[in-house]
């Protein structure tokens, strides 16, 4: 390889990511300026803003909401995706591609799209669930169910499900007791490394929670949105607290996506 | 008349059906192991009531309804959508900056990641580590922090403005979005792309440096070829992500820019003028406009060299 | 009467017929071997006899128990799969250890039995690897721990070996069979490799599509094949129509005959054979291949070519593509076989 070559390929890189820095990097400046005014650096820096915002009461419930919606969906996706794919690999392998398929529908139905029914199928049911919690859950599950059927549909193919299963058999366990010991604990690396990633995902939804639920049941997002009249550094701490968190989760997902391999 | 053969030894090189004495659970035709045989899909029904109930429902209630108008059914929807100069527009403004988000979006991401492969180990790790990050700083976050950098008075459009090669430069604008568009495109496409990279390797490019092919030639012959595929696929991904996306321009905006995906949200959501059904059909026209270039883009990709 | 025995077992996939009439009796301790060509159903046997899957008809006995109907978790039979199925998530241990957890045993008698079993596939200082961390020797001789702790009434092998590199093959086919010996256990090997079936078994029980074609000790289903496939499946035999033979050999054979490559003589000048040996044929050599300790000459004898061999010894110089010579049959080893 050349060095001219090489000095291009990294001035490409550094530059493109440089470029998709300087949002974050501008965000984090401003959340620690204690002023900035019309000018091109800010004036000093402070942590009033962390300080602020860590003891609002309104940013903590959001939070705690947001956190609960999102470890709630994800159980519910575990609840319902775990016994559902070792049915799907064990009893009935063809129907990997229709799931292949179904998963693929959160994809290709924009948020947006999926909302306009929810809102009208469930907005006058018997047991209200527009406006609450639980038309999240449920909506996000559809959300998560993508990375999770991949992540773990990955760790059944590197698994020999059969012969384990019936080895298991030989040696006196139930199917159950073959799936609790030895097939479950197998996927707990791709279950966590796919549930930390679809957590990060389901932080940053904004449209569903929007939509369906508003300010009735303030999540962190629509916290955020509503803070967009306050003070820029003010926001600019809220955001780089949310980043950071994200951070951590997709750090966490791809420890857990590399111990797989 | 007489005819002998040595034959040979039959062992080791026999590979002959194998399927039927690997893969079976099917057990006697006897009523019990028919009834147990079906005892597995109870665990099926649970995900099947919620995946129809949060995802099918609302799909098909969006169908049904884009042709009910007053009870009835009719195309009064569509016909008010096609008389809606003000929907159209809509249209018009998400088609244009999906189309450039993604086609800039993905040239960039393209030039990342090929540029990224020369690089050694480390460095490459780190910054997929980071695209992987980025790719999740999106929606409102970004929106807001796109205000306090490129927003009237944010650092870079001071900084911009005293070198004086801001012209008219607005945010709030469609120019403003679409710089907001690509910025989300590229970590998602560079995220997208990168494992197709893989299928370009090192000894094809030595082979055809020694058939006498520049790095041009090498990348019009083989290269993009090799990617087309990749390429297009990732151009579909990007398209659908651009096109639905609503959050980052109703944070920029509050929902004052003309999108399809605003337009659907302020019909059943808004505080005045609800129109559900008038939803449903632009809604319905959306995802028939996703199924179109999803199909032309297939059979792109069906044309194209296949791995 | 016999430890195992198997009466008219026939199973079938779909309208895919895989074995039918299957019958045979095992004694208690003997080493038998299915041995066959890939798609002759023997594993799917096995299967069938650890209760993997169920038969469609016959029965299944084993020391005086009807066990068709029992479950695999019910039949005490231990298996040592062709992918080793380790269970990933446990260590060499664990593994091992899983059988007795299963059927309620006490963790400090369990202890014991493990060290035992890792003692005697000479594992012991592995007991906290994790499979992955094991080569696949190590592997299988975990599998093969794991199938004896708890005491199986029959052992079986599902080509445990074909995964291994040949020298592995080697040594842990001898230690398969020192510990069947020292713990006089009736297993059922499947392989599609006869030499690894001569090796190692009391008895071949040789499949083809489906059935049982011959069973019999090794030597004599290597000696007295019954029919084509069975010569053909276990050695090179040389096969000669009826019509040749018997003007060949003055024999009254409806069939053809058979006779392995070893049991052709090349005649040097002035050597005296004996009287089982025929009246030296002229001929010619084709081609020839070294084969190690083998020598294979292709000679034509009038239209027919056969395959003979010699052993490689310097004594036996290499004779040239061309040469003429004369061949000579042992005549006690002509075998009539069917179609």
């Amino acid at each position: 390889m050349h060095n001219s070559n090489l000095t291009l390929h990294k001035t490409i890189v550094y530059g493109i990511s440089g470029l998709l820095f300087i949002p974050i990097f501008a965000t984090l400046l401003y959340s620690f300026s204690s002023s900035w005014g019309a000018t091109i650096l800010p004036d000093g820096f402070s942590l009033k803003w962390y300080s602020q915002l860590l003891t609002d009461p309104r940013f903590l419930d959001a939070f705690g909401r947001s956190l609960f919606i999102c470890i709630a969906s994800l159980l519910l996706a575990m609840v319902l995706v775990l016994p559902m794919i070792f049915v799907i690999f064990y009893y009935y392998p063809a129907l990997d591609k229709v799931m292949n398929i179904l998963i693929l529908l959160p994809f290709a139905v924009p948020p947006v799209v999926s909302s306009v029914g929810l809102l009208q199928l469930y907005a006058d049911s018997s047991i209200q669930l527009v406006g609450t919690p639980w038309i999240l859950i449920g909506t996000y599950f559809t959300i998560a169910l993508p990375f999770m059927y991949r992540a773990i549909s990955n760790s059944f193919t590197t698994i020999n499900l059969r012969d384990l299963v019936d080895a298991a058999h030989l040696l006196g366990a139930s199917t159950t007791k073959a799936y609790l010991l030895i097939i479950l604990p197998n996927l707990k690396k791709g279950l966590l490394a796919s549930a930390f990633l679809s957590f990060s995902f389901l932080l940053g939804e904004f449209v569903f929670a929007n939509i369906l639920v508003g300010t009735r049941y303030e999540t962190l997002q629509i916290y955020l949105y509503n803070m967009r009249q306050t003070s820029g550094h003010f926001t600019s701490a809220l955001v780089m607290t949310y980043f950071a968190f994200i951070f951590v989760c997709t750090w966490l997902a791809t420890r857990f996506s590399r111990g797989n391999q | 008349m007489i005819t002998t053969k040595p034959i040979e030894a039959a062992h080791g090189n026999v590979n002959t059906i194998k399927a039927a004495s690997i893969n079976s659970t099917k057990g006697k035709p006897t009523f019990k192991a028919k009834l147990g045989k079906y005892k597995p899909v109870l665990w099926l029904i649970p995900f099947i009531v919620f995946y129809y109930l949060f995802q099918i429902a609302p799909m098909v209630w969006v169908l049904v309804n884009s042709f009910l108008y007053e009870g009835e059914w009719t195309l009064e929807n569509y016909s008010e959508i096609i008389d809606s100069a003000f929907i159209l527009q809509g249209f018009s403004n998400s088609l244009w900056i999906a189309f450039w988000s993604s086609l800039v979006g993905l040239a960039l991401a393209a030039i990342l990641v090929s540029s990224l492969r020369h690089l050694d180990s480390k460095i490459r790790d780190a910054i997929v580590a980071f695209t992987n990050m980025s790719s999740n700083f999106a929606g409102v976050p970004l929106a807001f922090a796109f205000i306090i950098i490129l927003g009237t008075n944010g650092a870079v459009t001071l900084l911009l403005r005293q070198w004086g090669i801001l012209g008219d430069f607005d945010l709030y604008s469609s120019s403003g979005l679409l710089v907001l568009y690509i910025y989300f495109q590229i970590p998602l496409g560079a995220l997208l792309l990168y494992p197709a990279f893989d299928a370009l390797k090192k000894d094809a490019y030595e082979a055809s440096m020694l058939l006498g092919a520049n790095s041009r030639q090498y990348w019009m012959k083989i290269g993009l070829p090799i990617l087309s595929p990749a390429l297009l696929g990732t151009f579909i991904i990007l398209f659908a992500n651009a096109i639905g996306a609503y959050a980052s321009v109703y944070a920029l905006t509050s929902g004052n820019y003309n999108m399809v995906t605003i337009r659907i949200a302020s019909l059943v959501s808004g505080d005045l003028f609800l129109e559900p059904n008038l939803a449903a059909a632009i809604s319905a026209l959306l995802m028939l406009l996703l199924a179109i270039i999803t199909a032309v883009n297939q059979w792109l990709i069906s044309r194209s060299y296949h791995a | 009467m016999s430890y195992v025995k198997v009466s008219q077992l026939a199973k079938s996939f779909g309208d895919v017929n895989v074995f039918q009439d299957i019958n045979f009796e095992i004694e208690k301790g003997e080493f038998i071997t299915l041995l066959g060509p890939s798609g002759c159903g023997k594993s799917t046997l096995l299967r069938c006899i650890a209760g993997l899957n169920q038969v469609d008809n016959g029965e299944l006995w084993v020391d005086g128990e009807n066990i068709t109907d029992v479950s695999p978790q019910q039949r005490e039979i231990g298996m040592v799969f062709q992918s080793y199925a380790l269970f990933p998530n446990m260590t060499v241990e664990d593994n091992v250890a899983f059988g007795l957890k299963m059927k309620g045993i006490s963790k400090s008698e369990a202890r014991t039995e493990v060290k035992k079993m890792i003692d005697l596939v000479e594992l012991d200082g592995k007991e906290k690897f994790y499979p992955s961390e094991l080569s696949g020797g190590q592997r299988q001789r975990v599998a093969l721990a794991r199938a004896l702790v708890v005491k199986p009434r029959i052992l079986l092998l599902d080509e445990p070996l074909s995964a291994l590199d040949a020298k592995i093959r080697k040594s842990l086919r001898q230690q398969i069979l020192n510990i069947q010996r020292e713990l006089n256990l009736t297993t059922v090997f499947v392989t599609h490799d006869q030499e690894e079936a001569m090796l190692l078994s009391d008895r071949i029980f040789l499949m083809d599509q489906g059935s049982i074609v011959q069973q019999g000790k090794p030597e004599e289903i290597y000696t007295k094949p019954v029919n084509e496939f069975v010569a053909s499946f276990m050695g090179h035999y040389n096969l000669i129509e009826a019509d040749t033979a018997n003007q060949w050999f003055n024999l009254a054979s409806q069939e053809k005959v058979a006779i392995r490559p070893e049991s052709i003589y090349i005649r040097e000048a002035g050597r005296q054979y004996g009287e089982h040996i025929s009246a030296p044929m002229p001929a010619t050599i084709v081609s020839h291949q070294l084969l190690g300790n083998v020598i294979r000459y292709n000679v034509k004898v009038e239209e027919n070519e056969l395959t003979v061999d010699l052993l490689n010894r310097s004594s036996e110089r290499l004779m040239a593509k061309g040469s003429s010579l004369e061949l000579m049959f042992n005549l006690n080893e002509i075998q009539p076989v069917r179609a």
